[in-house]
């Protein structure tokens, strides 16, 4: 560690740039073709460039299919399952770090069993149940089952947090004159913030690239993610790759640029579910 | 402070439940009026959806208080919709699809007779009626049809000297020898025997020997010599390199597509070829047309095939009336032609078959061909999961060390669903 | 994690309440905790554990092809699944893909931890690209391989042939061994995101001063990594693994968006042919039921083999 010579910094910078490129190529490649006219996406040997930039493809994505309304339900669904799973799995983490009762191991049994559990191999079962409660084919279901199988994981990961806090700063707060509610607000959460950025953003990830679930139980174009509308973009007719690549990128650069700006963050929240 | 909070939290649930608990609306099946009825279309190109649209348009114009609720699904997801739809009690009002034997089996269909007119149903072409029924009565209503032809690249041809098309299997052996030897950077003969469409190339190939999926009674006989024949002939094929690379995998799109790009010499092609893959990147493409090939030189048939309109029979029938309009409404000689003729596939009615044949040239050796169309067994309950067996499964036997056992798979396949 | 195991003594070990408390007092405290932890538990029952009962009950019905519901089965559809030719080497290839893609996930993580932990200019910039497969789709993500391998108009064919690797273009995803290779690595690409996440925050809280008590000793580089880096970073290893294996065991839309498990099911793991069983194919819903309690058994061991070869039980009953 201390020995932080010239050509040792420079090899990991080279090292570190070339695994940034493999790690972004694909990303790039995608741009690119989102950039290719129609008659140049099927031309064998391809080339690497576009040879006329097709910027305009951006532009007519959006005529081309009600992609907006997919990218509202793909938010909708995550944030609002986001949400669910912070707002539940909050105090439960919380309570289960802070008191010892009856069921307390019990739970957190159930909290670590079901981390276990994945939406795509209970997908008939989901999808079974969903029928039962007249729930097919409505955002309600998508935002329940990923409220439901991303909050063991926040659970886990809050508790973890929480129990790393000592309680002694809560009990300072006691002595200011603070209820339990407002020593966990005040103190404890920000705290935790963290922990509660990685729980959200786990959850929101989670929901957002969920796949197998959407595609079973919805229907209406206008109730699918943009998970289960892109592939549609390609079908035995007709293939609009560039049409699809565009789509993703419109997805995926939002995300990037809020990853980018909670990076620090999510290393913290991290270190906290497993090392204490 | 606790109950602030706890209301805030309540407060934010019960907006967020709400307002996406009644984003559930009137377009799934079981609910509405029973003026209301959902349609699930499939998309075959850009333009599908803007002819419904319109034909949809006209039809509530004309009959006031209907309305119908259209969702577009493309076919690559279509048979997983399709079992979500009836599964979960969602089936639409009335679904276009490639099959419907096994819906009538389980009684979840009205009879053609319940919702469509005599005087239209009498104008359905006599060679789609067989595969409209299920034991007899027919259930499902032909939407568009497409008859398959040998397409072949002349320029391709003359490089490689040949002069006429191949008309029988050792021809296309020959040519395809040729081909390769002469011609360089081009696939001879395009093998389409991945997960998309096998069902077809393989029945057009066998059809051709004799073969196919049914036996003169109608039991399933896909393991039968001929068909093992055949296997062994496409097999041996594509060992000798007269394919494109691993058939097993080609979608039907790639393989059109290559051929639009004159890269491939000659395949099975379909009516679609110019509207949908030849006219968007090579117009100028010099393609000849004419029968398949057949094993020894008979008399070819080739495959036709027709996509159903079908008519469910939702909350106990009392949308019958509202499907019925709009059915009627679609089957008016204009509205069909038109429809058909848009979207590059061929008639099912006699009197747009009339239209058709004289607003389009192109279209007339397929209209000429539909009476030696062969068409899969529609009519059977078994058909449709096993279609899809043998869409991926097929495609196996050219790289199986025995084809035959992939057959026998089938085979067994389709005994086990009747 | 260690709270878990610790909290099943607590439980175990709850003061016994005063003689003198009266049974309504008794009631409160046990019913204490439900505003806190109710919630959670009823979103859990409700939508994660109903299906796994409704999916047990699905594998023994019989449903039609058109997915009518027919009536019971008893134990009908698990013969057929059983009776599927495919359905060991499904299987087999459940486990290489699981194995293989964890395995390497973790080694090359701990690599990449390394790096994004070591001091260079530029570092953030190379710690953001390592995140962008994670805010991406995993199933854009495999579009977008799908495309760069494509037999005609793909770029790898074309990149690989400039350099020189191969001289004809090799139609990768047709070739069930490649696909899955290819594959494999698509899901490896997806992983590392967040494992090397982990580790490098595992990294980040080991204190300075053990290595240089290190140094003082004499240890070599190496040395040091394997005796002290290593065994800190275990907690982390544990979470990034035990992850990557729920994630990846369930993966779908890499092989469904890449191959759809073809040609036939030779690129199918056992997740992607319960789904094809029963939304394709033959379209038996019973079946495909019968195939998600299999696989939900094969999890169950998986998960519960693994803690045990890693010890679980000591590294949390410290």
């Amino acid at each position: 560690m201390n020995s932080r010579s010239k050509p040792r910094v420079a090899i990991l910078a080279g090292v570190g740039y070339l695994v940034a490129f493999v790690f972004v190529a694909p990303y790039l490649e995608m741009a690119l073709t989102a950039l290719k006219p129609d008659r140049e996406l099927t031309r064998s040997p391809t080339t690497f460039l576009p040879k006329h930039w097709e910027f305009g493809n951006f532009v007519n994505v959006w005529k081309a299919a009600p992609i907006w309304q997919n990218m509202q339900v793909s938010l909708i669904v995550a944030g609002v399952a986001t949400l669910i799973a912070l707002v539940v799995s909050l105090p439960a983490a919380y309570y289960t770090a802070r008191n010892r009762f009856r069921g307390r191991g019990a739970f957190l049994l159930l909290v670590l069993v079901t981390q276990m559990f994945a939406p795509t191999a209970l997908v008939i079962g989901i999808y079974r149940e969903m029928v039962a409660l007249n729930l097919t084919d409505t955002l309600l279901a998508l935002i329940l089952v990923n409220a439901a199988f991303n909050l063991p994981f926040c659970v886990w990961i809050l508790h973890g947090y929480f129990s790393s806090i000592p309680k002694e700063l809560e009990e300072a707060a006691y002595l200011d004159g603070a209820g339990k509610v407002t020593a966990l607000t005040r103190v404890t959460l920000p705290l935790s913030l963290p922990g509660l950025v990685t729980a959200v953003i786990y959850t929101f990830i989670g929901a957002w690239n969920e796949y197998v679930v959407a595609l079973t139980i919805t229907s209406s174009p206008d109730r699918q993610p943009l998970t289960v509308a892109i592939p549609g973009f390609v079908t035995s007719y007709q293939a609009h790759w560039q049409f699809l690549f565009a789509t993703s990128l419109i997805a995926i650069v939002p995300v990037v640029v809020l990853f980018v700006f909670i990076e620090r963050y999510l290393i913290g929240g991290l270190t906290a579910g497993g090392v204490k | 402070m606790k109950r602030h909070l706890m209301g805030v939290i309540a407060a934010g649930l019960t907006v967020t439940l709400g307002m996406t608990g009644c984003s559930k609306g009137s377009s799934s099946g079981g609910g509405g009026d029973s003026k209301t009825i959902k349609f699930v279309a499939a998309i075959y190109d850009d333009k599908t959806k803007s002819l419904w649209d319109s034909l949809i348009k006209t039809f509530e114009a004309q009959n006031k208080g209907y309305k119908v609720n259209l969702e577009m699904v493309d076919w690559t997801q279509m048979d997983a919709k399709v079992k979500t739809y009836v599964q979960t009690k969602q089936t639409p009002d009335i679904l276009n699809y490639n099959a419907f034997a096994d819906f009538a089996r389980d009684g979840l269909l009205f009879p053609t007779s319940d919702v469509l007119s005599s005087q239209a149903s009498s104008d359905i072409l006599p060679s789609f009626i067989d595969g409209d029924k299920y034991k007899g009565t027919p259930y499902g209503m032909p939407l568009l049809s497409s008859v398959r032809l040998f397409f072949y690249n002349k320029d391709v041809f003359k490089k490689a000297g040949i002069s006429t098309p191949p008309k029988t299997w050792d021809d296309v052996q020959a040519d395809a020898q040729k081909i390769k030897t002469k011609v360089k950077g081009v696939f001879p003969l395009g093998l389409p025997l991945g997960a998309e469409e096998s069902q077809a190339e393989f029945f057009m190939w066998a059809m051709n020997n004799g073969g196919g999926y049914v036996d003169q009674s109608g039991n399933w006989a896909l393991d039968s010599q001929a068909n093992v024949d055949t296997m062994n002939y496409l097999k041996g094929l594509s060992k000798g390199g007269l394919t494109q690379p691993n058939p097993e995998t080609t979608d039907r799109k790639d393989a059109f597509n290559e051929f639009a790009q004159g890269k491939i010499g000659m395949l099975n092609g379909a009516v679609f070829m110019p509207a949908g893959f030849i006219n968007k990147v090579n117009p100028k493409l010099p393609f000849g047309i004419a029968q398949l090939p057949t094993k020894t030189g008979g008399t070819p048939s080739t495959l036709g095939v027709q996509d159903f309109l079908v008519a469910f029979k939702n909350d106990g029938g009392k949308k019958k009336d509202a499907v019925s309009k709009f059915l009627n409404f679609f089957y008016q000689t204009n509205n069909v032609a038109n429809f058909q003729k848009e979207e590059g596939f061929l008639p099912v009615t006699k009197s747009a078959g009339d239209v058709i044949a004289s607003a389009v040239p192109y279209d007339k050796p397929f209209i000429d061909a539909l009476p030696n169309a062969k068409f899969y067994p529609t009519g059977n309950a078994a058909w449709g999961p096993l279609a899809n067996t043998v869409k991926e499964k097929l495609g196996t036997a050219i790289t199986a060390s025995d084809p035959k056992s992939v057959l026998t798979q089938l085979q067994q396949t389709a005994q086990k669903n009747g | 994690m260690q709270n878990t195991i610790e909290a099943r003594g607590a439980g175990a070990t709850a003061p016994a309440p005063p003689s003198r408390a009266s049974a309504l007092r008794r009631l409160g405290r046990a019913l204490a905790p439900l505003p806190w932890i109710g919630p959670a538990v009823i979103l859990i029952a409700a939508v994660v554990l109903w299906p796994v009962i409704e999916m047990a009950r699905t594998s023994l019905m019989r449903i039609s092809s058109s997915g009518a519901t027919i009536g019971t089965r008893g134990t009908g559809n698990y013969h057929d699944l059983f009776d599927e030719p495919d359905l060991v080497s499904v299987l087999l290839r459940t486990v290489v893909w699981v194995v293989g893609v964890v395995l390497v996930t973790i080694v090359v993580s701990l690599a990449l931890g390394q790096l994004l932990n070591a001091r260079f200019p530029g570092r953030r910039v190379v710690r953001w690209a390592v995140i962008v497969p994670w805010a991406a789709s995993v199933l854009m993500t495999a579009l977008t391989w799908k495309w760069m391998l494509n037999y005609y108009y793909g770029v790898v064919n074309k990149i690989l042939q400039g350099v020189g690797v191969i001289d004809h273009p090799v139609n990768w995803l047709s070739n069930p061994t490649q696909a899955l290779i290819w594959m494999m690595w698509v899901a490896v690409f997806v992983s590392l995101p967040f494992s090397s996440f982990v580790i490098l925050a595992g990294l980040q809280t080991i204190p300075q001063d053990v290595y240089e008590a290190a140094t003082v000793d004499g240890a070599g580089r190496a040395r040091t990594y394997f005796r002290i880096t290593l065994p800190l970073l275990r907690p982390s290893l544990l979470v990034a693994a035990i992850i990557n294996v729920i994630n990846v065991f369930n993966s779908f839309p890499i092989i469904y968006a890449m191959t759809g498990g073809g040609p036939g099911d030779k690129t199918d793991t056992s997740t992607t042919f319960m789904y094809k069983l029963a939304f394709s194919g033959s379209g038996d819903v019973g079946e495909s039921a019968a195939m998600a309690v299999v696989n939900f058994a094969l999890i169950l061991i998986l998960v519960l083999a693994y803690l045990r070869v890693v010890g679980w039980r000591g590294e949390t009953q410290r």
